[in-house]
């Protein structure tokens, strides 16, 4: 996933920046600041980069990331442009996207946060050591590490909402998945058709279901659909109207649909939406759902009862 | 984040066969996004509806058919405009509970149904735009 | 017979097959050549067959429910046909109920539910 969609998913928009700024009391004068500071960033970038990767790649479990010279100049590269970016005076979305750049392309090579996070303590050691160094005066320093010290805690919130964001991102992509998997229309018979729905449906799926459910009462051409909605664990009343919609769409194409695995909760909250209910089939189980599709095509169950004794009772269709 | 025009169609509406074009063009641009039946049914109807209503109220008006892309997902853009008498009562009108002998309270209130995005802007004596967007879903 | 729209005889019921756009003129002359075919009397329904509309707006509707309206008025119930499933799938959620509108999936189903209901005298 690229840093652009990571914006989308995080809804990274100026609003947010802003917000961000707000919380974090980044204000112009810190970045006036930090922009008045850059000819001290650019006589210690190369002293900080160095002494910041003397660290991650003395300790064991960071040193695999870098594991030749030709990966480690280009990252010392990477990370001299990040420390002077703190030192742009902008704190914009253009700035946001590039902090984000660089987090995704962490994330990415699967450097797990407790190192790229941690790692910001040191970059917060050297920066501080090295104020001190360069400007001695104790309030000037003060003021400088203060500005920074914002402008660097909303780079570590961005480099976590990387992570999060491609989190988010698979998390999508497997409900994706088990949304095809779990909306299967089944024939029970002839002119019928049936519906388990399982798992929790958001509006999307919701939709889906719809669509799905006429598609196929469509091509079947089936007289009925019986949706049960026993295995959804929450019907509130966004999915309680889309299920009356569905039923009325199902109805224009001349077709009937039976809702079983209502719950009395169920019923409370379709009851609650005020429409009017007198046209649909609503039963508590399925079996009685099925009872009632198969006399709507003009069939029944029947038990064949002719030798009690000798035979079990067989169940059997009849027209 | 960042939209960009893949195509743009401007269309004048001045005749009745002229709602049936911006409806064929707005399913054209739905099949090159790749919009299922299901998308693409809600965009031209939307279409339709607002195209109908601009034809039946102001006579004559302009349709612009865009199509969109924003990195990750494609989309549908259609702006009318006419100079036509305006909505008066605007918020009842969107709330759907209100019938002229032509009914284009239905028409509105439905269409935003339809969509992901929709804005109006009208007034009596002020004209009439209308804009609305359907995404692929993300 | 006035407009484009084909209206068939089919025993004592009249199928109307609609593949066309629903433009003003046309909608006019179908609706007027529904009331001249009923107006010849001893009908006992009407069967319109919508499998060839893409698109179906509010105003197709209100043309469809209007021509059943009349068609009450002259004792004949009408059943509406074919409907495509994203067309049902937009009225509904454009909120347009289709009140007072009977539909049957295929011309059989309509034959099938006209027969079942009494003709009104």
């Amino acid at each position: 996933m690229d840093h652009r969609r990571y914006m989308k998913v995080l809804k990274l928009d100026e609003a947010e920046v802003a917000s961000r700024r707000a919380f974090f009391e980044l204000t112009d004068e810190d970045l006036s600041r930090l922009a008045a500071l850059r000819p001290f960033a650019e006589k210690v970038t190369d002293a900080i980069v160095e002494d910041f990767y003397k660290l991650l790649l003395g300790h064991r479990e960071t040193k695999k990331f870098f594991p030749d010279e030709a990966t480690v100049r280009r990252v010392k590269k990477t990370q001299r442009d990040y420390f002077l970016g703190l030192f742009n005076g902008k704190c914009d979305l253009a700035y946001v996207e590039d902090r984000l750049r660089v987090g995704t392309a962490h994330q990415r090579i699967g450097l797990s946060t407790k190192w790229y996070l941690g790692a910001y303590r040191k970059y917060m050691q050297l920066i501080c050591d090295h104020l001190f160094e360069e400007l001695r005066d104790q309030d000037k320093v003060r003021d400088a590490f203060a500005s920074i010290q914002k402008l660097v805690y909303f780079d570590v919130v961005l480099a976590t909402d990387t992570y999060l964001a491609a989190n988010i991102d698979a998390i999508e992509r497997h409900q994706a998945a088990i949304r095809e998997l779990s909306t299967p229309v089944i024939r029970v018979h002839d002119r019928i058709l049936l519906l388990p729905l399982v798992g929790s449906i958001d509006s999307h799926r919701a939709n889906q279901v719809m669509d799905n459910v006429l598609l196929k009462v469509s091509e079947a051409q089936a007289k009925c659909i019986i949706i049960d909605i026993a295995g959804v664990p929450v019907v509130d009343t966004k999915v309680a109207d889309n299920l009356v919609k569905t039923t009325a769409a199902v109805r224009l194409l001349g077709a009937e649909t039976i809702l079983t695995g209502i719950t009395a909760q169920v019923a409370r909250t379709i009851i609650q939406l005020g429409v009017d209910i007198s046209a649909m089939h609503t039963l508590s189980r399925l079996a009685e759902g099925i009872e009632l599709a198969l006399s709507l095509v003009g069939k029944s169950i029947q038990s064949s009862a002719r030798r009690p004794t000798r035979r079990n009772k067989r169940k059997t269709v009849r027209t | 984040m960042s939209e960009s025009v893949e195509e743009r169609h401007e269309m004048r509406i001045e005749s009745e066969d002229d709602i049936t074009l911006v409806r064929r063009k707005v399913r054209d641009l739905a099949a090159t996004c790749h919009f299922d039946i299901f998308l693409g049914a809600a965009v031209t109807t939307a279409a339709s509806e607002l195209a109908r209503n601009v034809w039946v109220h102001a006579g004559h008006g302009v349709a612009v058919i865009e199509r969109l892309t924003d990195d990750v997902r494609q989309g549908v853009r259609v702006e009318f405009r006419d100079e036509g008498p305006g909505i008066a009562d605007l918020d009842r009108v969107l709330a759907g509970g209100y019938s002229t002998a032509n009914s284009m309270g239905l028409g509105l209130s439905g269409s935003r149904r339809l969509v992901d995005e929709f804005s109006i802007d009208s007034a009596p004596g002020r004209g009439t735009r209308v804009t609305f967007v359907k995404w692929t879903p993300f | 017979m006035t407009g484009p729209i084909p209206i068939l005889r089919v025993g004592r019921v009249l199928l109307a097959t609609i593949q066309t756009e629903l433009r003003d003129n046309v909608a006019n002359a179908f609706q007027q050549d529904v009331l001249l075919a009923l107006e010849r009397g001893a009908m006992a329904g009407l069967v319109i067959d919508i499998s060839g509309l893409e698109t179906v707006d509010t105003y197709v509707a209100r043309v469809l429910a209007d021509t059943g309206r009349m068609a009450k008025l002259m004792g004949v119930e009408t059943v509406l046909v074919g409907m495509r499933p994203e067309i049902a799938a937009t009225l509904v959620r454009m909120g347009y109920a289709m009140e007072g509108v009977q539909t049957a999936l295929n011309l059989q189903e309509g034959l099938a539910a006209l027969r079942k209901k009494p003709r009104e005298e």
